[in-house]
């Protein structure tokens, strides 16, 4: 073992991440965003030790809630709504009732960040947008998510989903294979890179606050935040005054770097340098690595054929792996990329980890997703102080409230405050 | 209303960003990515931010400069590259001698980040590892991005990191793409990569997040660390619910093309100018839409009335061809007037039919919005000329991010750099360039 690999063995164990500090400890996050495009940003800061406190709608809650694939819910929960929703506080709260609102900004004056993804300008009138919030608590720096942003020709309530950025920004148009039509990304990933991109400004903005003592409003549009990532599109088509053209599976940029057909599923061919070129001229015993001749290579080998040969060969080479194949990974569970977490309701549940990986502070998944306002006593007993009898008689105003009796909103059958699942994976509804 | 949106404006404006702080003013971070698109993506986010970022390149420049689609070459470097070098400063330094590398060390004792995508296997053996670092300055925070991070059983594979690995991977093209319908697929049937570098994109976008953790740990304890990020987890972490979903149904999400296992419609439609995006997937806007389309006895039919009858895969190509019926004699302009003409005057969610062009990247800039919201930057520049950039997409009230410049000549910098942060006179600066250093 190298003294890297020593180094790096202790400095990343899994096992000692509990008892290392978490970076944004005393952080508060308040939540108010559903699906995707807002939520995911408050779990990237969570991961990291803030206190996210996601408020829904009582009853029915955030709508993701109900996105479940092809109809299957786990413990009554889908497992599309947990990977975007963890280490958070579940609080059932009715905004859009003046009471509601009282107690959303009653929490948001002990915060540090709002993340909100409404329609642009609905905070606002409801009374609980940016410059509201702000002259109680100046140093609020507060995310506004939107599909267009808050101000602008598109902006005035123009509905947008993730799939809207993918089209609008120019990133399907560039994606997909020449001759046949552009091609939507079979994922968020408007919703998830936009997420990303929205933590990042909190984080900056977090530094700029601890000199001025000021917080901010941060506006990301999700369309923008695809423009941003579409690499040498702008400078080509404004210097050529044409577009770019979809090139399939090869990157024109590195030739013949591309993804390759081969005997078992498909393989990357990576070709950065002329090194690497050679390697592979040098492989396929031809005067030029031309992509033709790397598919000729690859179709009759197997993905771990191609792999072994580029490692002895000096070029670069990966399979093309599904989910699968990562949930089955030992290297990205020794990673905490995938996280075994024993979360306190659900038992056994193995969630996406944190991305990047810090030797001092490291992220960490704590619980994950819990019903509608599971976490109503804390928050406004504990963080607001409001007495027992204040909170039923705001309960039965409906203006804090629990979950609706449906998968999705609802706990597990039976669970009790402990581990409900006795590590079982299979839950009993469908 | 109104109010808020002339408020916002006037206050988070890119134009009017000119004279406000930054938010990471005098953080120093030096740059080491030679050949890696993601490592710059995390120093420009960075940089955008305020950041002072020194980018080193071997003499001779930065082999990412030669990365040339369709051989547009500026000024001796790649379009690439010039995405991607905003508010640097460029010096060039050799790894490959003794002194060069001390040189770098003597740099990176007065960073406050350094950013480098050569791995422990190359950083190491020239005592420019984290470890060595942080010996003498234990501040020291220190970004690595690699294919598959710097520990776990493959941390040892010997790869260079780049955008198509990342993006096989991470599990995007799995799912992206149209399936093989009928036995073996035609050549577009097959798992498909995102066109742009999305996989170094994202793998920079994490290294900043990481950084910018990392800065309030040391804002707490005045100790820096090491930060790793696998450019195969960067996008991984972006696909939906492949992990969850495999744990609790032993499923993984699988490619589908136009079509979804979850929500329809939400698919591109063939239109008279193009494609288009369409989505009405709830109950209420899916009877919208079938008003729209002049079909509303639709909403009522047995293979479209709920959710679960409209993701059948058989229900969702009738639907497909019924509505590109439709949107073929139509522009995408004309659908989207014509959604939003129904949708006024509705609310919650019948409402929620949702479309936008599938833009092609001229159209793009021809939309006046992006312009308007100050998505795009023109930047004049002595040596490469007028270029348009993509600006920082941020549009922030207190501390707007910037760009400040485009992009320099290799070691254009270097005079500034090693004499004002290393004390280096003219002569150690020529003797370092005759040696072949510089």
């Amino acid at each position: 073992m190298s003294g890297f690999e020593e180094f790096a063995r202790d400095a990343f164990s899994l096992s000692g991440i509990p008892s290392k500090p978490e970076v944004l400890k005393g952080i508060r996050v308040l939540e108010l965003a559903t699906r995707i495009f807002g939520p995911a940003t408050a779990d990237y800061l969570g991961e990291f030790g803030a206190e996210v406190i996601k408020v829904e709608l009582p009853l029915t809650g955030d709508l993701m809630r109900y996105v479940a694939p092809e109809g299957f819910f786990w413990q009554e929960i889908s497992p599309a709504f947990l990977p975007q929703n963890r280490n958070k506080l579940h609080v059932g709260v009715d905004v859009r009732l003046p009471e509601g609102r009282d107690l959303f900004t009653r929490i948001a004056e002990k915060s540090d960040v709002v993340v909100e993804n409404l329609r642009a300008g609905t905070m606002d009138r409801w009374g609980i947008g940016y410059s509201q919030l702000r002259e109680k608590n100046p140093g609020l720096v507060y995310a506004a998510n939107s599909g267009f942003g808050q101000w602008g020709p598109f902006a005035k309530g123009r509905a947008s989903y993730d799939a809207t950025a993918q089209a609008v920004s120019g990133m399907s148009a560039i994606t997909g294979f020449p001759g046949h039509p552009p091609v939507r990304v079979g994922l968020w990933i408007g919703d998830f890179t936009g997420s990303l991109f929205s933590a990042i400004a909190i984080l900056a903005a977090l530094q700029a606050r601890r000199r001025s003592g000021e917080g901010q409003l941060i506006d990301l549009a999700q369309a923008e935040a695809l423009i941003r990532a579409l690499d040498w599109t702008w400078l080509y088509s404004d210097i050529t005054g044409r577009d770019r053209e979809r090139t399939g599976n090869r990157d024109v940029t590195i030739p013949p770097s591309g993804i390759y057909r081969c005997a078992d599923g498909f393989v990357a061919v990576s070709a950065r340098d002329e090194a690497e070129r050679s390697a592979i001229a040098r492989t396929l015993g031809a005067p030029e690595a031309t992509p033709e001749a790397v598919a000729a290579f690859a179709a009759p080998r197997t993905h771990a054929e191609i792999v072994r040969i580029s490692e002895e060969a000096g070029f670069s080479a990966a399979p093309v792996q599904g989910g699968r194949d990562q949930y089955r990974d030992p290297h990205l569970r020794a990673r905490g990329t995938v996280w075994e977490l024993d979360d306190p309701l659900y038992g056994r549940i193995d969630e996406f980890g944190p991305v990047p990986k810090l030797s001092e502070s490291p992220g960490r998944i704590k619980w994950t997703a819990k019903p509608v306002g599971y976490h109503n006593e804390e928050v406004f007993g504990s963080l607001l102080g409001l007495s027992g009898e204040e909170r039923e008689e705001l309960e039965r105003k409906k203006v804090i409230g629990r979950w609706a009796d449906a998968p999705g909103a609802r706990p597990p059958r039976g669970a009790t405050a402990g581990p409900a699942d006795g590590g079982r994976k299979e839950g009993p509804a469908r | 209303m109104r109010g808020f949106e002339d408020w916002a404006k006037e206050a988070t404006d890119p134009k009017n960003a000119a004279g406000k702080p930054e938010a990471l003013p005098g953080l120093r971070v030096l740059e080491l990515s030679p050949g890696h698109f993601g490592g710059m993506v995390a120093a420009s986010v960075l940089a955008e931010f305020g950041a002072e970022v020194i980018k080193v390149e071997a003499p001779g420049g930065d082999p990412a400069r030669n990365y040339v689609p369709e051989g547009i070459v500026i000024a001796g470097t790649g379009l690439p590259f010039l995405s991607e070098a905003r508010n640097r400063k460029f010096v060039t330094l050799s790894l490959e001698d003794e002194e060069g590398v001390r040189i770098f060390r003597r740099l990176a004792a007065v960073s406050d980040v350094v950013v480098e995508t050569e791995g422990p296997a190359r950083m190491d053996p020239l005592g420019l590892g984290y470890e060595f670092l942080a010996r003498d300055h234990p501040a020291i925070i220190y970004l690595s991005l690699s294919t598959y991070g710097v520990f776990g059983p493959d941390a040892s594979r010997r790869v260079k990191d780049s955008d198509i690995l990342c993006q096989a991977l991470s599990g995007v093209p799995y799912v992206t793409g149209d399936p093989e319908e009928n036995g073996p697929g035609e050549e577009f049937q097959v798992p498909t990569r995102t066109g742009n570098w999305h996989g170094w994109f994202a793998q920079g976008l994490w290294g900043a997040l990481g950084v910018l953790a990392a800065l309030m740990h040391r804002d707490a304890t005045g100790r820096g660390q090491m930060v790793d990020v696998a450019g195969a987890e960067a996008m991984m972490k972006f696909v939906d619910y492949n992990i969850t979903w495999m744990h609790t149904a032993g499923r993984e999400r699988r490619r589908t093309g136009k079509f979804d296992p979850a929500v329809f419609p939400y698919t591109y439609i063939r239109c008279r100018d193009g494609y288009t995006f369409i989505a009405a997937y709830n109950d209420e806007a899916f009877e919208s839409l079938m008003h729209i389309i002049g079909r509303p006895e639709l909403a009522a039919d047995p293979r479209f009335r709920s959710g679960a009858d409209r993701t059948r895969i058989e229900n969702e190509k009738v639907l497909h061809a019924i509505l590109e019926e439709w949107s073929g004699t139509r522009t995408a302009d004309e659908i989207l007037r014509e959604i939003e003409r129904y949708t006024s005057k509705k609310s919650g969610h019948g409402a929620a039919v949702v479309t936008g062009r599938v833009n092609r990247p001229l159209e793009t800039l021809s939309e006046s919005n992006w312009w308007e919201r100050g998505c795009f930057s023109r930047v004049d520049d002595p040596v490469y000329g007028n270029l348009l950039l993509a600006a920082p997409p941020w549009k922030m009230s207190g501390t707007p991010p910037r760009i400040r410049s485009v992009c320099r000549p290799p070691g254009a910098d270097n005079e500034e750099v090693y004499a004002k942060l290393l004390g280096m006179t003219g002569r150690d600066l020529s003797s370092l360039r005759a040696r072949g250093i510089l």
